[in-house]
This record gives C-alpha cells, structure tokens and sequence, in this order.
C-alpha cells in the first residue's frame, strides 16, 4: 500500500494513547513508543500541567489528537468555537491527521459527552459528509473518523454501519480511524459477522487502527477499554492488516489502567502481528460469524468515560 | 396553509432529528427507564431490539452511562464537597444539579462551573454553609489548575520602577491565583478529606473559623496560603486593575483595623509575591 493510496498519511506504526498515570513514566523513561495519540479536549485549555506534559512529550514523539466532542451528527450545527480551539492546538502538536467519532454527542444544547450512535439513514449521510468535509477543509489537515462501539440500532436504518460509513468516507475524502474492537463489541451486540464489517469498508481510506479491551457483560459488551485485547479482536486485527497494509496502529487503554510497560507488552504483541501479516507469512484460518459470549463477567460497575481520566487537579498537591 | 404554518413547518425537527431529541430526552432522566411502560411502547417504534434486550433497555445502557460519566466527573472534582455529605446527599445534590444545570459545554472540565451557584441555593443541605465554602474552594482549584501559564515578574525590574512611578502603577498578578473569604477552615478540611479516602479515618466537621485565602498554582502543583484581611483586600483591589495607591487605600477603608499594618507591610508583601511569581508585571 502507496503513501499516496493511504491519503498521504504516513504509516507511524504501533502507539499507545497517552494517558495522565504515565505521563511520568513516559517523560522520565522515554519509552521507545512509535507515536501518542492524546484526547484533544483534555489540551484546550490555556495552561498548566496538561499544556506543560503535552510540550514534554511533544520533544521526543509524534503526537496525533483524537477528539470525543465533535459531535458530528449531532442536530445542532458544528461548534466553530470549539473548532478554532482545535485549530490552534493542531498548529502546535503539527499532526499528520486528526480524529474524532462517526457519532453525535447531544440535543437541545446539552452535550453528553457520549459518542452516541447515529440512525444509518441518507439524511444522515447528507449531514455527516457536508460537515466532514466542513471539518477537514477549515482545519486544513486530514480528517478522519472512527466508527463507534454501539448498545443499541434503529428501525429507521436503512444501510449497514459499514456501508454508512464507506459511504460518508467516499464522498466527503476523509479518513478512516478503523475500531477494530468497536467493530467486535458491535458485532456482538447487535448480531453481524465483524469480519464482514473489516472486509466491506475501503481500505486505502484506513489511517489509523484503535485496538483495545472492552467489559463483556452477557447481555451486551460495553466498551470500556479495560483490559487486554482478547483474541478474537487479535484475528480481525490479522485480517484488517492483510487488507490494508501497515497503518498505523494504537493501543486504548481507559479503565483500571495498568503500568507502562503492561501497555507496552501489547504494542508488542501489536507489533508481531502486524509483522507477521505484513511478511505473507501463511494465516492460520480464523472461525467468522456472530461473535458468541466468551468472556462474559459479572461486573455490572462499568462508569467508563469516553476519553479517559481528565486531567484534573491532584487534591493531594493542594497544599 | 399560511406562511407561519409553513415557517412552523420548516423549523420543525426533520426525522432524523426527531430521533435523536427522542433519545436525547431519556438520558437525563432519574428513573431506569424500562419502569415506564408508555416509553417502552415508544421505544420499540425507534429502537431495535437485541436477541438478549428490549428496545428500552438498550436505551437505557446510555442513559444510565450518562449518570455515571457525569456523577464520577462531579466527584473527582469536587472531593470535598463529597466528602462532608457523603453517598446520599451528595447523590441527591448532583441529580438535581444535573436537572437544572444539563452539562452543555464541549468538556467534562466545565461540569462544575454552576456547581457553588447551586449549592448556595440548596438551603436543605447538612452544613450548608460549609458546603458552599467547600464548592467555591474547589471551583477555585479547577480554574488555576489550567489556568493560563504566565513569566513571573524579574525582581530587578521593581528596583528599576521610579518611586514617583507607583502612585498610578497597576499590578498585574499572575492569572492561576485566585482570592476567596471563607467562613470555614476548608482548604485543610479538603486535605484532611483527602487524605482519609486512603487511611478511612473519620473527619470530623470543623467549627466556623473565617479565613482569607490565596489559591494559587506553583511549579504545575496547586497550593493555598491564608493571608490577613488587609493583604486580601488589598490583592483584590489589584485583581481589579485598581491602581497601587488606590488599591492600599481601598485596602484600608475596607479593614480600618488592619490601616496600618497594611502601610507597613506593603514593601515585604509585595517581595514576597514577587519572589513566588503572584506578580507578571507592573504597568507604571
């Protein structure tokens, strides 16, 4: 796969997304991490410890922004002051894209702070496409979105996720941020084959790969990005590198969050994969079809946020 | 069909809207919604259901998310606050809270903003007049803890002011400070409420004891400082833009007893401030 065919985003290979537990690890020990992606919100502020990490780790690595607020299905019009926050911070992190989420994030005049899943309708892709390329063309850089874990779907969809989000990628020239545990944890709760989804989305448009754990509750999974990626995920990972090439590939981890290098054991096991399926080296077969419960758990406490632990203010420091 | 018709027709949500103000509309509500048997009905003409849920109880994973994301945000930052009323009251505070005050900024960082707004109004809370001290204390500490970073003023430079030059000098302090006049002791009530979330100890409620504060942010950590009446007033005149001279008199008209230890101590307060970067610049 051409740079050219990847919409000239450079392939940085696996990261970890940066989060506040492990900004002192990560400054001190400079970890030999290929790239960061950081919650966009959590640095448009004006100052203090997060402006400060963020210049740090700016020294030493690449960093891409993935933002959780957009909203971009949203019913109200896209938030210009938001975006020119956004802008300015792009002017100093220099990305080689950016994110957010195929998602809409309140009404009204609330926001949420959910990605929430949007009905797969045209009208919905008439609005997503339009403030898409609204997006990309005003903070002049490559724009991309991720599909979206979902609990529930709408009897007004007319198309597939897959189909809804090929759909909007096409037409509005943007990237695809490929969740590939988004794409299981939906898979499972709403009953379609995630190796479909992988196989029916436009490859060349694929910039970035989240991987990640998620809480399996039996009924439904939730995505709490706690815990390893189990294999499954680890198998339609396999076959979205055979058919992408190498992309960029990042490592979620938002919930009980666990020391560096446990994070970096799985950029590792990232790394193995995708080398191993990059080299042609034989697969073995995979079983397809509606992922069945296999890790269900009894834990019902799941207060996940999107975007992970904010960077707030250590009470123990106020002295 | 006349023209306000037609207008009323054309500012009315488009299908795809009407869905989502529908789900939006569950999210903040306090009951679990499959409890409501007329919503059921609704939402099964929106919702699909799962093989192992109905309609509404998919609706209600999201809205009992939205409880959670938003309580654990309101509890990390106002420890204090939740901490002196404990599980019950501080629930019900924050449903409350969250009906009248629906979060509507882009970051979770603004939740809290109305927050003392509202516990000022809630006269029915345990040892109100705490809580509203401890709110408006951790308010503070949420705003210097992004607040922007600024240089602090290089001592030499004072040297360099010409004495005629103060009378009309306006003082600009440093923008992660912040000034509060307390009734309770409740930036160490918030460490002590700290500290026991680790060790369990019990916290017993302070006595009333009037205190002015400096909030302030040093070398990316946040800490407090209580200073006397008169240095208050006199840094709050200063946060006003008010001029040196008219600011140590404004000091002293509003603490008459503290007049002359306000003259006194303006020369070691004011290297004292320098020296910890509370002082960006001095316009002359």
């Amino acid at each position: 796969m051409t740079a050219r065919a990847r919409l000239g985003v450079p392939d940085l290979g696996v990261g970890v997304g940066l989060r506040v537990p492990h900004y002192g690890h990560v400054l001190r020990e400079q970890p030999a991490v290929d790239f960061f992606e950081v919650i966009s919100e959590n640095f448009l502020v004006e100052g203090g410890k997060p402006r400060y990490h963020l210049a740090r780790v700016l020294e030493s690595y690449r960093v891409v922004p993935h933002g959780v607020s957009l909203g971009i299905a949203g019913p109200e019009p896209l938030d210009r002051e938001y975006l020119k926050r956004l802008k300015r911070l792009l002017a100093e992190v220099k990305p080689p894209w950016l994110s957010d989420h195929f998602c809409w994030s309140g009404a009204g005049g609330a926001h949420v702070h959910d990605l929430l899943p949007i009905p797969y309708t045209k009208q919905a892709i008439e609005r997503v496409v339009e403030r898409a390329r609204e997006v990309q063309d005003f903070l002049e850089l490559r724009f991309a979105l991720e599909n979206t874990s979902s609990y529930l779907s709408y009897e007004a969809s007319t198309f597939s996720e897959w189909a809804f989000i090929s759909e909007i990628a096409e037409r509005a020239d943007i990237g695809l941020l490929l969740d590939v545990n988004n794409v299981y944890v939906s898979a499972y709760n709403h009953g379609f084959d995630p190796f479909e989804f992988i196989e029916q989305v436009p490859h060349e448009r694929v910039v970035q790969i989240h991987l990640a754990g998620h809480t399996n509750l039996g009924a439904y999974i939730i995505d709490t990005h706690r815990g390893s990626v189990i294999d499954p995920v680890w198998d339609l990972y396999r076959r979205t590198i055979e058919l992408t090439g190498s992309v960029s590939t990042l490592i979620e981890w938002d919930d009980e969050i666990p020391s560096f290098d446990v994070l970096m054991a799985e950029t590792e096991k990232a790394r193995a994969v995708r080398d191993r399926t990059l080299s042609g080296a034989p697969l073995e077969p995979v079983p397809r079809g509606v992922p069945t419960q296999t890790d269900a758990s009894s834990e019902h406490e799941h207060g996940w946020r999107q975007g992970g632990p904010r960077e707030i203010a250590d009470g123990a420091a106020a002295k | 069909m006349t023209r306000l018709e037609d207008e009323d027709r054309a500012n009315e949500p488009n299908e795809l809207d009407r869905i989502l103000l529908f789900f939006a509309e569950q999210l903040g509500k306090r009951r679990a919604l499959p409890k409501d048997a007329a919503l059921s009905e609704r939402a099964r003409g929106v919702v699909c259901a799962s093989g192992r849920l109905s309609p509404v109880e998919r609706l209600e994973i999201y809205r009992e998310q939205f409880w959670l994301r938003h309580t654990a945000s309101l509890v990390e930052d106002f420890p204090g606050l939740s901490g002196i009323l404990g599980q019950g009251p501080w629930q019900t505070l924050i449903e409350g809270y969250l009906d009248a005050y629906p979060p509507r900024s882009f970051t979770l960082r603004d939740l809290g903003l109305d927050l003392p707004e509202y516990v000022a109004a809630q006269h029915w809370l345990p040892e109100h007049a705490l809580c509203r001290d401890m709110a408006r204390l951790e308010l503070a500490y949420l705003e210097i803890f992004d607040a922007p970073d600024a240089v602090p003023l290089d001592a030499a430079r004072l040297a360099e002011i010409p004495e005629e030059a103060w009378q009309n000098a306006r003082i600009a302090l440093h923008p992660a400070l912040r000034l509060l006049a307390v009734d309770y002791p409740v930036a160490t009530l918030r460490q002590q409420l700290l500290l026991a979330q680790t060790s369990g100890e019990e916290v017993p409620i302070p006595a009333p004891a009037p205190e002015y504060l400096l909030l302030y942010r040093h070398d990316l950590s946040m800490f407090h400082q209580q200073l006397s009446a008169g240095a208050h007033a006199l840094l709050e005149a200063l946060t006003r833009r008010v001029p040196l001279v008219a600011a140590c008199e404004q000091a002293q008209a509003k603490i008459p007893g503290e007049a002359t230890a306000i003259a006194e101590n303006i020369g070691p307060w004011f290297q004292s401030w320098t020296a910890r970067g509370f002082i960006t610049g001095v316009e002359v």
